[in-house]
């Protein structure tokens, strides 16, 4: 920014004193430099001096002429945005507040389902268990994506290794929960098969209130960790080798540079990684709605499935509506609060 | 260049003009008609094809086009035909839903075809009344009756030193299950080969489970505990049509859901969630891993057809009386939609779907049972030269053993309500005290209409 001002400060001034043998070529290039950069220059010889005034005036025109060019090309662009983002989004909090079951108009109701909602005890149960959910995936993610691309940048530069950790993150959520249903199944999984020959009886992972969780957030954790290692992956290749050197020059063991180096250096990237974790996370639907669908028991109906069933199932949209903009504003809150707290657009490598 | 583009653009309409004429149908171009009718079951899709070639060939320039959608989407896409104009001018429905579209003014009456035609509602033996709205006016024709039975291990049996005429004759009570809990501790076999009422009985390994998956998280109990409760006298609903509250507090209700908890505590009945969803009560039969289990009408011939398994059929056993048989059954229907552009023709169709001509011979497939009794006598035969017996629930229809299900409201948001209740007893997680809860929420959900 300084400097390009400068630079242009200068360009009136240069053609007088140009140097003699690219006499030409400047002459020619100098009235193009000041049509491009004109917006630098209106703002900076608005004080009366004549070259600039006249650059002014030019520049406005070409931007007048420009108007309708550049309105009609970011056209698509927002007609696309009105009719798929922001409409939908005013409609969904405007059903919000509205009785609708989609076959009869939507009827204005104010805030009787918010007080629905505060009254409704399964609204809250799905609450926690979402953040149950949230909680398991968001640690054990980061913590095994963060090992795994320790392990991949320090030991070994094989691409195909890199590659292979990725697979799980190309099969579609709902096939990976459908592999994870059969092989955790109480009597025909593998799973189960090898644990019946080590504790003597299967475990019903999906199939009982307390391993419901867990097993949908590992499902999870083992389908994304290869995306979020290659991510933090790509952050480890931006800490300069020297400062590995210099630690190891200081003696550090290779636990102590991973803690006391790479930790704090990848903070920002981390951050990203646990931000999209919880995103993630919160919105989790397609691996619960093909292998517990809420269940047992309610134990693994996690918020999305919640307004998934009120919405389809139950034709409820309303209250449906609802419940998405009080999981709306919780991840937005959580959001923000995360990105505050962790600083995560500083950096500290400079 | 211009003028190339102005004639590439008049091409690719008119294209899209002629490819738009044809896809939205020859419904309306040289008198020909299309009946558009939906079903979730795959197999009623191809036995109703023979009435409707028959149909067509009536009624010249009409065509009948039938179409199946797996029943976990069926009703979201209902729903989402109706909101975009496109649903099907006829559809087969289930009670569940009935109060939804009924009070959505999505459904055609038909009362007055029914009057105009002197179409007589007397031919059905079962299911009218259950698609009679709140507003008194009949919004379908039953399309089929089903039930529960008793399906059982032959082989298992005989070797248990049962005979058919031991299982047809039981008595149950809800105290400790009678004769017929006897008959399942001893049906229940563990790995090493003792009985579930012999000494040193493993239940931690269990190879073949005396009964089948009675502890289901269905609210309902169709085909699991529903049949035992119903022969102490108990009822679900407080009336048989838009109860108002479910009777889950009702003793032999609680006593009875209790013995079904028992059943799996002991090892004689599989623990809710040992086997997932995608194991059918036909496969539990038929690896053996159970010996006799209530299902429905609906899986006869398929049970009768396992290969390498001989299946019995009996009646659900008799109630602490000693006498008493009752067992619910329900009747899908076949709605006509509001918004159809044939009312006529499609009332038709419907009509014709509900003649003995088109049951008798549709039925013949054995995959439903029609709700008029020449046509089920018709196809009892039927399915008899191929080694299906149905004497019993053909037999339960005539000795008025079945009672119709109730018909009720909101029915998508009572199951979601219940359903976690019962799982959760199954479970072990919840005590006595869900029972007074589930009939509070039953209480609260039904008058929500």
């Amino acid at each position: 920014m300084v400097v390009t001002s400068q630079g242009s400060h200068t360009t009136p001034v240069a053609p007088p004193s140009g140097a003699a043998g690219t006499g030409a070529t400047t002459a020619s290039s100098s009235p193009k430099t000041r049509e491009t950069r004109g917006p630098l220059k209106v703002r900076k010889n608005t004080g009366g001096r004549r070259p600039g005034r006249v650059t002014a005036t030019r520049s406005a025109a070409a931007r007048r002429r420009d108007l309708p060019v550049a309105l009609l090309l970011i056209l698509p662009a927002v007609v696309g945005f009105a009719i798929f983002y922001a409409y939908p989004t005013l409609r969904g909090i405007y059903l919000g507040f509205t009785e609708f079951h989609v076959l009869t108009p939507p009827r204005w109701v104010g805030l009787a389902n918010f007080r629905e909602m505060a009254g409704d005890g399964v609204f809250w149960h799905s609450l926690l268990v979402t953040l149950w959910f949230v909680a398991l995936s968001v640690v054990f993610g980061t913590l095994i994506s963060l090992v795994t691309a320790v392990v991949l940048h320090r030991v070994t530069d094989s691409s195909l290794l890199r590659g292979v950790m990725l697979l799980p993150f190309l099969i579609s959520n709902v096939i990976a929960a459908l592999v994870w249903q059969w092989m955790l199944d109480p009597h025909l999984g593998v799973v189960n098969i090898v644990l019946d020959h080590l504790i003597g009886h299967p475990v019903l992972f999906l199939g009982s209130g307390p391993w419901a969780i867990p097993s949908l957030a590992a499902i999870s954790v083992w389908k994304w960790m290869g995306y979020y290692s290659l991510l933090i992956f790509a952050g480890l290749q931006t800490i300069p080798s020297t400062i590995y050197e210099a630690g190891r020059v200081d003696g550090a063991s290779e636990f102590q540079m991973f803690r006391r180096l790479t930790v704090p250096l990848l903070r920002p990237i981390l951050v990203m990684v646990v931000v999209l974790t919880v995103i993630n996370a919160f919105q989790v639907f397609d691996i619960v709605a093909v292998t517990t669908r809420g269940g047992p028991a309610n134990a693994s109906n996690v918020l999305q499935m919640y307004i998934y069933d009120k919405a389809f199932r139950q034709f409820d949209f309303g209250y449906a509506a609802t419940m998405s903009l009080a999981l709306f504003a919780l991840l937005i809150t959580v959001t923000f609060t995360q990105l505050r707290l962790a600083r995560a657009d500083e950096s500290d490598l400079n | 260049m211009r003028m190339r583009a102005v004639v590439a653009l008049g091409a690719t309409l008119t294209l899209a003009a002629v490819l738009s004429a044809c896809s939205s149908g020859s419904d309306t171009a040289g008198g020909s008609q299309t009946v558009n009718w939906w079903t979730w079951d795959d197999k009623q899709a191809a036995a109703y094809k023979t009435c409707a070639a028959d149909f067509e060939k009536a009624n010249p320039g009409t065509t009948v086009k039938i179409s199946q959608y797996n029943v976990d989407d069926y009703f979201t896409k209902l729903t989402a035909g109706f909101v975009a104009g496109s649903a099907p001018d006829a559809f087969q429905n289930s009670v569940q839903f009935f109060q939804a579209y009924a009070g959505q003014n999505q459904l055609l009456p038909m009362d007055d075809f029914i009057a105009k035609d002197k179409f007589d509602l007397s031919r059905f033996s079962v299911g009218v009344n259950a698609w009679k709205f709140t507003d008194g006016k009949q919004y379908a024709l039953p399309l089929d009756w089903a039930a529960a039975g008793l399906y059982y291990d032959q082989d298992a049996l005989t070797k248990a030193g049962y005979s058919k005429a031991d299982v047809e004759s039981v008595t149950w009570n809800p105290d400790d299950g009678g004769e017929f809990g006897k008959m399942i501790a001893h049906l229940t076999v563990d790995e090493k080969g003792r009985r579930g009422d012999e000494p040193g009985f493993d239940k931690g390994h269990v190879k073949t489970f005396g009964f089948g998956q009675i502890a289901a998280k269905d609210f309902i109990g169709q085909t699991s505990w529903s049949p035992f409760a119903s022969s102490t006298g108990w009822r679900l609903g407080d009336k048989e049509s838009w109860p108002t509250v479910f009777n889950y507090g009702d003793p032999r209700l609680v006593k009875t859901l209790k013995w079904a908890r028992s059943l799996t505590e002991k090892g004689y009945a599989p623990k809710l969630g040992e086997f997932t969803s995608s194991v059918s009560d036909v496969d539990l039969l038929s690896s053996h891993r159970v010996a006799m289990e209530i299902g429905g009408s609906w899986s006869a011939s398929t049970f009768a057809k396992i290969p390498g398994v001989k299946t019995g059929i009996a009646a659900p056993p008799y109630g602490p009386d000693g006498k008493t048989r009752a067992v619910m059954s329900n009747s899908n229907g076949n709605n006509i939609w509001a918004g159809t552009k044939h009312p006529e023709l499609t009332w038709k169709w419907v009509s014709y779907m509900g003649s003995e001509a088109c049951q008798s011979k549709a039925s013949r497939t054995g995959t439903f049972f029609p709700s008029i009794p020449a046509s089920m006598d018709a196809a009892t035969k039927a399915l008899a030269a191929d080694g299906v017996d149905l004497s019993v629930f053909t037999s339960m229809l005539k000795d008025k053993v079945l009672y119709p299900s109730p018909v009720y409201g909101n029915g998508a948001a009572v199951q979601d309500a219940l359903n976690p209740l019962f799982e959760g007893y199954f479970a072990g997680q919840k005590d006595d005290s869900v029972f007074a809860d589930m009939e509070k929420q039953s209480k609260t959900l039904l008058a929500k209409n």
